[in-house]
């Protein structure tokens, strides 16, 4: 039984910043530029946006800033930015990921809380040493891993893939197979941080360790950027410039991170309980999807959520992506795009617009024939993780 | 006054007051896991309510402070002030022998990197840090 929410909502528009690095422009220029292409995309005007929504929150971890314009950009801000102080009806700020923010946006615009909204997410790559722990004192969750050196988010992710080497027999030349993959997607992508910049397999394999078993390409890319979608009932979507991609199925994860990234199999309970709720909130399941945009802040996360949403069983994601059949022309395209690892940390927005082109036909050189379901997921099974299912028909 | 205007030390827990015990025994050289008297199951870290039966009678328990690697990584390029001179460190999310997947993170020290092995048996040590605050971590564990 699909929720009452699948099919009335849906992205109608979809707008990029530039995507940089360590740029001199401030980040809310980024945030203006995406909002106002999502915009155009529609065929709209920003006279016509009523609805506003953001993640307000930086995308790292340690001492870095939160700079209002510079590190966030906050609604107040967008706001001003739009001339919007009198036509904005509604508004939201989720910290967290995006899945969160766009299910709230799309139970807006079903209700008429809004007609149009307007999600953004911006992200910076942060000045100085990347994820940067430089506290004397080691408070609240900290107090368990800092003392320890233990406060890089690419090392908290490293433990899952040596324990998934170990309990699975998975080979690191396997994960190469799926990087080297993905950086051939990313050649596709015209907007990729990463295109026009191949990676062989011996690459990955002699690239420096950041966390052993990850290497410097298990990690995403920091960028500067900014991505923004429009959403707006079923209704009014027909009449707009570009086909609908239509939110059919919406998850939210319900599960902590029980000790701090520290057992692994949590990514995976959490991600299988998400994905329940995800195939049952859009009546589909695995096998109606045509091309999956999976998480891949870190490459590790590909292994969980193909095995948490029941594309290939427990421990049989490496094999499986060894075995082509994620490729473009492969049964399961995955991440074509690119995404985290290829187009940039856009922290989920690269996998919710490149399943929005998927299913509305505009993915030129990436596109997959025929794909009339996509399905999207954010996060790492655990904490703010989320997941939605896009499709051509509003009627899953 | 920032972190970084002191000296640049290793950060130092703070205890609060759901962690204080723990940090309380380590200072004595004991290791205690917090404990649910209704469910008799260990809790790490320190919970308000138990998460596996959501009594709210929760206990410190010492253990034996025998574990097993479950899993590690090895830092080489460290983000954390103060680990510089540790370079290369491993840190182990170590396994108590109490409880299936009742986890902790700690150093594995006394044992080069490359040999830290998943199951490799450990016993606790503490390292202290400051006249309050002593660190369980981990060494391989030759005995028996
Ligand atoms: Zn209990």
């Amino acid at each position: 039984m699909a929720s009452e929410l699948s099919g009335r909502a849906a992205i109608v528009g979809l707008g990029y910043s530039k995507l940089e690095r360590r740029s001199p422009r401030p980040l809310a220029h980024f945030a203006r530029e995406a909002a106002e292409a999502a915009v155009a995309d529609a065929g709209l005007t920003i006279d016509d946006i009523d609805g506003l929504g953001t993640i307000p929150n930086i995308a790292a971890y340690g001492n870095t800033g939160d700079l209002e314009g510079i590190d966030i950009v906050t609604v107040p801000n967008m706001v001003r930015m739009l001339g919007r102080e009198h036509g904005i009806r509604w508004h939201v700020q989720t910290p967290g990921l995006c899945p969160d923010t766009i299910m709230a946006a799309a139970a807006a615009v079903a209700s008429g809380a809004c007609t149009y909204a307007l999600v953004w997410r911006a992200v910076n790559v942060p000045k100085g040493r990347y994820s940067d722990f430089s506290m004397a004192q080691a408070r609240g969750e900290h107090q368990f891993r800092a003392p320890y050196g233990f406060t890089m988010p690419a090392a908290w992710q490293s433990v899952a893939l040596r324990k998934y080497m170990h309990d699975h027999g998975s080979t690191r030349e396997d994960m190469a197979a799926f990087v080297v993959q993905n950086r051939e997607n990313t050649q596709l992508n015209p907007k990729a941080y990463w295109c026009g910049t191949p990676l062989t397999v011996e690459d990955y394999l002699e690239a420096p360790m950041v966390a052993d078993p990850f290497c410097l390409y298990d990690c995403d890319i920091p960028v500067d950027g900014c991505v923004a979608v429009l959403l707006a009932s079923a209704e009014r979507a027909r009449d707009l410039r570009q086909p609908p991609a239509y939110i059919t199925g919406y998850a939210q994860t319900t599960w902590p991170t029980r000790g701090g990234f520290t057992d692994s199999e949590n990514m995976w309970e959490g991600g299988a309980a998400m994905g329940e709720k995800l195939w049952e909130s859009a009546g589909l399941g695995p096998a109606d999807i045509d091309v999956a945009m999976l998480y891949d802040g870190f490459s590790i996360f590909l292994y969980v959520w193909l095995e948490a949403l029941r594309f290939v069983g427990r421990g049989e994601a490496a094999s499986y992506i060894a075995s082509g059949a994620t490729a473009l022309d492969g049964e399961l395209p995955l991440n074509t795009s690119g995404c985290s690892l290829g187009e940039g940390r856009l922290h989920g927005m690269a996998q919710i617009s490149e399943a929005v082109l998927q299913v509305t036909g505009r993915a030129e050189a990436r596109q997959i024939k025929g794909a009339t379901h996509a399905v999207a997921t954010v996060g790492a099974g655990t904490l703010a993780s989320g997941g939605l299912i896009f499709s051509r028909e509003a009627r899953a | 006054m920032s972190g970084r205007d002191a000296a640049i030390t290793k950060p130092v827990p703070v205890p609060d007051e759901l962690t204080a015990p723990f940090w309380d025994a380590a200072n004595r050289g004991v290791l205690a896991i917090q404990h649910c008297t209704a469910c008799e199951r260990y809790v790490h870290p320190p919970e308000a309510v138990c998460p596996d039966c959501q009594a709210s009678e929760l206990a410190f328990r010492e253990v034996s402070g025998r574990a097993r690697v479950y899993t590690h990584t090895v830092v080489r390029d460290n983000v954390t002030q103060g680990f510089a001179a540790d370079e290369p460190y491993v840190i182990g999310i170590i396994e108590l022998v109490e409880q299936e997947r009742l986890v902790l993170v700690a150093n594995v020290v006394g044992v080069a990197p490359e040999d830290v092995r998943i199951g490799m048996p450990l016993r606790v040590t503490f390292e202290r840090l400051t006249d309050e605050i002593a660190l369980p971590q981990f060494t391989p564990d030759e005995g028996d």
